[in-house]
């Protein structure tokens, strides 16, 4: 089978600058101002809740929350909530005209609740008034008669170790007959062979927390009902046009009729994925229900309560290695807490599968992962999405067994790093593009690894230092989770600007501003020329969700499709106006010329106009597909990914042996991205991932009563980091070991700056605690909080004079 | 029918006078009765700091101020740093020092930071970062926006208030614009 013409084309670019440095580029790898930074610092309306104000007589929504976490609904009864002042309607399951379900993999969650309850969040009603006041107070008046059944908060409940059988308890999900969302395994080579040929084996459990994105926009949407019963939603969305095929199958609408519109989002982290499906399906409804704008808007308790989060992860780890620390074996049971819905968990469950032995050459693994149901709120897409959970795992198994051996954890790592020329766990050969050990080689060199793991060792005070390394890899874009491919339009007006239209969303990450320099280096044109449209369903092509870490390689690649395309046909024209062979064309807007007779010039405007008189198409459409992934279900054997991020992570910590506090002094990143695409918004990732994930590693989870209702709904007792709390430095470092199918070389980085970052601080914490194995095996959860740690401390006197 | 209070309010400069009903908070006047939405609300409890507004000069959260209780008073949020076509020498260094991703919470840390160089044009470390704890970057730019707080020291210690919008985007690209 020939190549496609567009795989083709990336790879050529690839090719012709493969070895050109990135300082030699004009627009890519370097600090340019993000596209929209200037209406952000003018506070423009640019969220979805700033554009309330640009409709007339809107309707607001508000959603009745169930009051048991695991019940039967035996009657729901609106009748005194409708009659309260100011409301117009309340709707319940039996209003929604199409499929009452939102289940983001498997239907599983209905959008309106209506035999069971599973969570705290559940809506079973919702109530439509002329504000959001009445129709709160109205909705205190919805009276749900419930059979209560009990709360299943543990997912040790559901599953045992030693298989991960299913136990007997009462079912969550009923109507599935199981409460085991999906399996996974990897069975590579002879495991037992492994056990009795290792020097050493380190034994392990681990616990990683439910951590919320607490993105600071809360969820926000507008629905207004159009001609011919259709709908036009902005929505608080990452995945405009999935958030349309949930909204057109709850109201039984074709998609062209569903329209989303995906303004600029106040943050996402993974976790505007299927919420925004939710609250656009309950806009929707409502608009077309009284024929007015309908707006819903969570306030931060909703937001907590009502969105997806970080699955927590249940792990027991088994880690066999030779006496000079080469890897023999890994063996593994891990439980994923999806809580009362899948949403995306199956996905989350199989990258976590897939990442489950680390970035090293492992060729006896045997791990087994479930997906399982609770009654906590329900689990899905969080930056990351599996790799964190089992990245923690495995990178502190990594540091027990190096303590254990006598060796230093960066040798260990470097012992058995994956390589250009390595496979996988998987069985897939990585040929080129694995900038791992540099990545290792320049954290160390940055952090001054050596000299202060001496400097730490030893330690009697108070305060004590400690420093940690942690590595990882992950893999780019969705691989097996679904059709994996992404398409973007580029319109050069006939005054030389430019419209880029791309179904990606813009959530803060930056990379709409490396899709935009790949367009200006293409095409030779200033990023400032170009502007980018909001994702429109109607008017942008579907470029897959805006997920997996996928924007700039898949939207890149594109993008990059379409930008050569229409730089060809330019090429050509500018050649014929010019008198010079097409290859020699310089576009170097507003200049054009040959690159052997500079002072020949034309304008890029010239160049613009002759194309529209001279027949010369300036759109384009740009299209790539990923090739398919491969799995299998049975062994884990195949090529999960077409390739991965790879990075490494050095963290200095001090604690304080008194309190048990924990605080990260200095951290230095350094991922290999294949080509630094957008330095700045690069920078911005490494450090704001690092953040985030500080925050996973000592401070941010979830706590539940008994009964299943959520402790801290809001962010004075849900804690993320504030600038009080952040390091003083964070260094970023950038490899760049290339990748054949990214655009000019790239990989994706969203997901990959927060993985190992907890891993790398738990590491430091372990180190600064003495690192007898003994102690350190108990630094094996995360949170990091001080009630925690000074438990370590006094469990092993740790603080005795 | 609710009572209303009358309330007089200079805004960004400008008077309003505004009959309210008592229990209307700030933010909300702000926001949907005058439409300055770069105000956010992200908790409505005084906690993320994205809807800090500078009231007589110093913050506030406007999401936990009735607006009744501000008869007289001057409120300044970021729509008002700068006339049409000018940029605040705060808005140009939060630009030049690139923290911005989402920028949900960037309206609320420039404001701070006006405040905070009211007070002093030579904030300490430690000040900075104690006066922009008022406020959650869930991006994670702090160290951008304390870097951002120093630039625009600088600036208005030069006497550098007000810069010229067209400028400072040629500046800022340092690529040839379009128009």
């Amino acid at each position: 089978m020939s190549k496609p013409e567009y795989v083709e084309i990336v790879e050529k670019v690839f090719d012709k600058t493969r070895s050109k440095p990135t300082k030699e580029f004009k627009y890519i790898g370097k600090e340019i101002l993000r596209w929209d930074a200037i209406s952000k610092i003018r506070g423009e309306k640019i969220f979805v809740a700033d554009l309330i104000n640009l409709f007339k007589n809107p309707v607001f929504v508000y959603s009745v929350r169930t009051k048991y976490a695991h019940a039967r609904i035996k009657k729901i009864d609106v009748s005194e909530a409708e009659k309260y002042p100011g409301v117009i309607r309340v709707l319940t399951y039996k209003d929604i005209p199409g499929i009452n379900d939102v289940g983001y993999v498997i239907p599983d969650q209905p959008l309106l609740a209506d035999k069971k309850v599973r969570y705290i969040g559940d809506t079973v009603a919702l109530v439509i008034a002329e504000s959001l006041e009445n129709a709160r107070d109205a909705g205190e008046l919805v009276n749900v008669e419930y059979e209560p059944l009990e709360v299943i908060l543990d997912p040790l409940k559901i599953v045992e170790w030693g298989g991960l059988r299913e136990k007997e308890h009462t079912l969550i999900h009923d109507e599935r007959g199981s409460d085991v969302v999906s399996r996974y395994k990897i069975r590579a080579g002879d495991i037992k062979k492994a056990e009795q040929e290792a020097a050493v084996v380190i034994e392990n459990e681990y616990r990683t927390p439910m951590q919320e994105h607490a993105y600071i926009e809360t969820e926000a949407a507008i629905a207004i009902p159009e001609p011919n019963g259709g709908v036009t939603i902005y929505a608080k969305t990452q995945c405009p046009f999935d958030t349309r095929r949930a909204v057109a199958q709850v109201l039984g609408l074709p998609f062209s009729m569903v329209r989303v519109i995906a303004p600029s989002l106040g943050g996402g982290f993974g976790g505007a994925e299927d919420v925004g499906n939710e609250i656009a399906a309950k806009a929707a409804l409502a608009a077309l229900v009284t024929k007015r704008p309908a707006v819903v808007l969570f306030t931060r308790e909703e937001s907590i309560i009502g969105h997806a989060k970080r699955h927590p992860m249940i792990a027991r780890y088994k880690h066999m290695a030779a006496r000079d620390g080469a890897l023999l074996g890994v063996e593994a049971e891990i439980i994923l807490d999806t809580g009362a819905y899948a949403s995306l968990g199956p996905f989350v469950g199989w990258r976590a599968i897939v990442h489950s032995t680390g970035p090293y050459r492992v060729k006896n693994a045997k791990i087994d992962l479930a997906v399982v149901y609770t009654n906590k709120v329900y689990a899905g897409a969080f930056r990351g999405f599996g790799n964190p959970q089992v990245s923690f795992a495995v990178e502190r198994q990594m540091d027990l067994l190096a303590e254990e051996l006598g060796i230093d954890p960066v040798e260990i790592r470097l012992k058995n790093a994956l390589r250009n020329g390595d496979r996988t766990v998987h069985g897939q050969l990585l040929d080129h593009g694995v900038g791992l050990v540099e990545a290792i080689q320049k954290a160390v060199e940055a952090a001054n690894w050596y000299e202060k793991r001496k400097l730490y060792a030893n330690q009697k005070g108070l305060l004590r230092r400690g420093i940690g390394i942690a590595v990882m890899y992950h893999g780019n874009s969705i691989g097996a989770e679904g059709a994996d491919f992404s398409s973007a339009t580029i319109i050069i007006q006939r005054d030389g600007s430019i419209i880029f239209r791309t179904g990606l969303t813009d959530f803060g990450q930056g990379a709409i501003q490396g899709i935009v320099n790949i367009i200006a280096e293409t095409l030779g044109v200033p990023p400032t020329y170009i502007k980018v449209e909001w994702p429109d369903t109607a008017a942008t092509p579907d470029a897959g969700p805006t997920v997996a870490s996928r924007s700039t390689v898949m939207g890149g690649n594109a993008a990059l499709v379409a930008a050569y395309r229409l730089r060809q046909r330019l090429n050509r024209l500018a050649s014929e106006l010019l008198g010079c062979d097409p290859e020699k064309i310089v576009i170097d807007a507003p200049d054009v010329y040959c690159s052997d007779d500079p002072e020949n010039k034309i304008t890029w405007q010239e160049l613009v106009e002759q194309s529209f008189w001279k027949g010369v198409p300036l759109q384009e459409f740009g299209y790539f597909r990923a090739p398919p992934a491969e799995w299998d279900e049975e062994t884990g054997q195949g090529a999960p990914y077409m390739h991965y991020t790879f990075g490494a992570i050095i963290s200095d910590v001090e604690l304080d042996m008194e309190t048990g506090v924990v605080r990260v002094k200095e951290a230095v990143t350094a991922y290999d991205i294949g080509r630094l695409i957008n330095k700045t918004g690069a920078d911005l990732h490494a450090i704001g991932g690092y953040i985030q994930g500080m925050g996973y590693a000592i401070m941010e989870d979830l706590y539940y009563s008994p009964d299943g209702k959520v402790y801290n709904v809001s962010l004075s007792t849900y804690h993320v980091p504030t600038a009080l709390d952040i390091p003083e430095k964070i260094t970023p470092i950038w490899v760049e070991a290339g990748f054949r199918r990214g655009p000019y070389g790239a990989k994706g980085l969203g997901e990959p700056s927060i993985v190992a970052i907890a891993p790398s601080i738990a590491n430091a914490v372990a180190n600064a605690l003495g690192g007898r194995v003994e102690v350190s095996k108990d630094v094996n959860k995360i949170p990091l909080t001080p009630d925690y740690i000074y438990s370590i401390i006094k469990k092993h006197k740790l603080l005795r004079k | 029918m609710v009572e209303t209070i009358r309330v007089n309010l200079k805004v960004n400069g400008k008077q309003y006078v505004l009959d309210i009903p008592p229990d209307e908070r700030l933010i909300d006047t702000l926001r949907y009765r005058l439409g300055f939405t770069s105000i956010k609300e992200g908790c409505g409890r005084g906690e993320c700091g994205s809807c800090i507004v500078l009231v007589n000069g110093l913050p506030r959260h406007s999401c936990l101020t009735l607006t009744a209780t501000l008869d007289g008073a001057e409120i300044l949020t970021v729509e008002g740093l700068a006339p049409e076509g000018k940029l605040h020498a705060i808005q140009v260094a939060f630009l030049e020092t690139r923290g911005v991703q989402c920028g949900f919470c960037t309206p609320a840390f420039m404001l701070l930071t006006k405040a905070l160089l009211d007070k002093t044009l030579d904030p300490s470390d430690e000040e900075i970062k104690q006066w922009l704890a008022s406020a959650i970057c869930r991006c994670g730019s702090y160290h951008y926006y304390f870097k951002a707080v120093r630039k625009a020291a600088e600036y208005l210690k030069k006497g550098k208030i007000l810069f010229d919008e067209k400028e400072v985007r040629k500046n800022l690209y340092k690529l040839p614009l379009l128009r």
